[in-house]
């Protein structure tokens, strides 16, 4: 048997498989990013009108990704077009909390973990380049919220920004390595039923 | 039934590869008759909801899902020696970074060789260097006060790891360690304040090690309907052409068996 077994499916029918079942993953990353944004903002709400405009922004995300998940439930999940466009409005909507939740901003804020699990799960179901150039976007825009907020200053600032970018990248590419293993054992069970 | 090769988790949906669709596995025409699934029934309610977190990965799957954690280790290593040697804050704190790290490396080592030479290792010494991976981000994170310590993201590379590799209960074990642990850490450490940031932390390992393991899961569950799907063509084979076929055939289900053969192809 050959290191690299050939693949029996056309490209197109694997990426459409893998979409379909890796989607869940997305989903459920996309969950743990809206149960920690809401329980954030009832927790630190200083007023009545802070929590009125931040708290149907999550309940409008948190209808969407019922919507999202009941249609995967069902059986007829999104296309590959539409869970990029939601990966990619994750991806802007943590970098807004970054940028944007009241008192830290840019580096000083700690809710830049809330990148890891949507880069993870992303890496999980999509092939490499889309995996490397949506894992590159998540950490431009996390470096580009740090500096455009202007809480880059010393040295040591530096190093902790490096120090998170090398960790969101290295999930990406975990994640992905990980997905081209498993692709690399389906393809070699599908090689083998094609022989029998 | 050999379309049905590709199940959707629900069990209710088969991939037509013919009409490149996803199609219904029942189709509800007709008067109702009792379900005739080669998946056994246990099997099917088990993919449903939380329920499908409880669920097989095997000595193989950790085999496979060393080499992820070898490279998450890598990864760990060669960020914490960079980031040592940059603007280190004191000489005790140095030490015991580098000396954590390097050990880290040397069993890393010997866990990739072992890996390039095709022989993955024991999986309770895959536990236990998983656990070491634990207790040197542990270590730096008190080192260096806690909370606020920037190296606790290093437990993110760790649980990724763990969660692709190890059975679903250990996943929660080792995941539940770490939350422990750290959560301790930090509550003794944080100011009142910052505690929506420790639940962040907290909450957000616990997401990285649900994704991993709900797609392992996923994974493994498509691979044992491969299997079985390729058991039941080469029974139908067999009956179909005799005994001829026979040595065809087990030659044929041997190469659906030996993967960890080629783990070593991956590392």
């Amino acid at each position: 048997m050959s290191s690299q077994p050939r693949e029996v499916r056309t490209a197109k029918q694997a990426e459409q498989e893998d979409l379909f079942f890796g989607q869940s993953v997305i989903l459920w990353a996309r969950w743990s990013v809206i149960v920690a944004g809401i329980v954030l903002v009832l927790w630190t709400s200083t007023d009545v009108a802070l929590l009125t405009r931040t708290m149907p922004f999550f309940l409008v995300l948190m209808g969407v990704n019922f919507f999202l998940h009941g249609r995967y439930v069902m059986g007829s999940p999104l296309n590959r077009l539409a869970v990029t466009a939601a990966s990619a409005v994750d991806l802007i909507l943590i970098t807004a909390i970054v940028v944007f939740w009241p008192g830290t901003p840019g580096l000083h804020n700690q809710f830049f973990v809330l990148y890891f699990p949507v880069v993870f799960a992303f890496a999980l179901v999509f092939a490499r380049k889309i995996e490397a150039a949506y894992t590159a976007i998540a950490c431009v825009a996390y470096a580009a919220a740090c500096f455009l907020t202007g809480t880059v200053q010393v040295e040591n600032d530096y190093k902790v920004l490096v120090m998170r970018l090398i960790v969101i990248a290295a999930l990406g590419f975990l994640g992905n390595y990980y997905f081209r293993i498993q692709r690399e054992r389906l393809a070699r069970l599908s090689q083998s039923k094609s022989a029998a | 039934m050999s379309a049905e090769h590709l199940v959707s988790p629900d069990g209710k949906w088969f991939w037509d590869g013919v009409e490149q669709e996803w199609k219904p596995k029942h189709p509800a025409t007709g008067p109702p008759k009792p379900v005739l699934s080669p998946t056994p029934p246990v099997g099917r309610e088990a993919m449903k909801g939380l329920s499908s977190f409880a669920g097989e990965v095997r000595s193989e799957d950790i085999a496979y899902g060393q080499t992820v954690l070898v490279w998450a280790r890598w990864i760990l290593i060669g960020t914490g020696l960079l980031l040592s040697f940059w603007s280190p804050k004191d000489l005790p704190t140095l030490q015991v970074q580098l000396a954590a790290i390097i050990a880290l490396a040397f069993g890393n080592f010997y866990l990739h060789v072992q890996l390039l030479r095709g022989h993955p290792a024991l999986d309770n010494v895959v536990y236990a260097a998983s656990l070491a991976d634990i207790a040197v981000v542990t270590a730096l994170v008190v080192v260096q006060n806690g909370y606020p310590s920037p190296v606790f993201i290093f437990y993110f590379a760790a649980i990724v790891g763990i969660s692709v590799a190890f059975p679903t209960w250990m996943t929660v074990g080792y995941t539940s360690l770490v939350i422990g642990i750290y959560g301790f850490l930090c509550v003794a450490s944080a100011p009142v304040e910052d505690l929506p940031a420790v639940f962040t932390r907290l909450l957000m390992i616990a997401a990285v090690a649900l994704c991993g393991n709900v797609f392992a899961r996923s994974e493994a569950k498509r691979r044992a309907d491969a299997i079985r799907i390729q058991a039941e063509t080469l029974d139908e084979v067999e009956q179909s052409t005799g005994a001829g076929s026979a040595s065809l055939t087990g030659s044929a289900r041997q190469s659906s068996k030996g993967e960890t053969q080629n783990v070593v192809a991956t590392a």
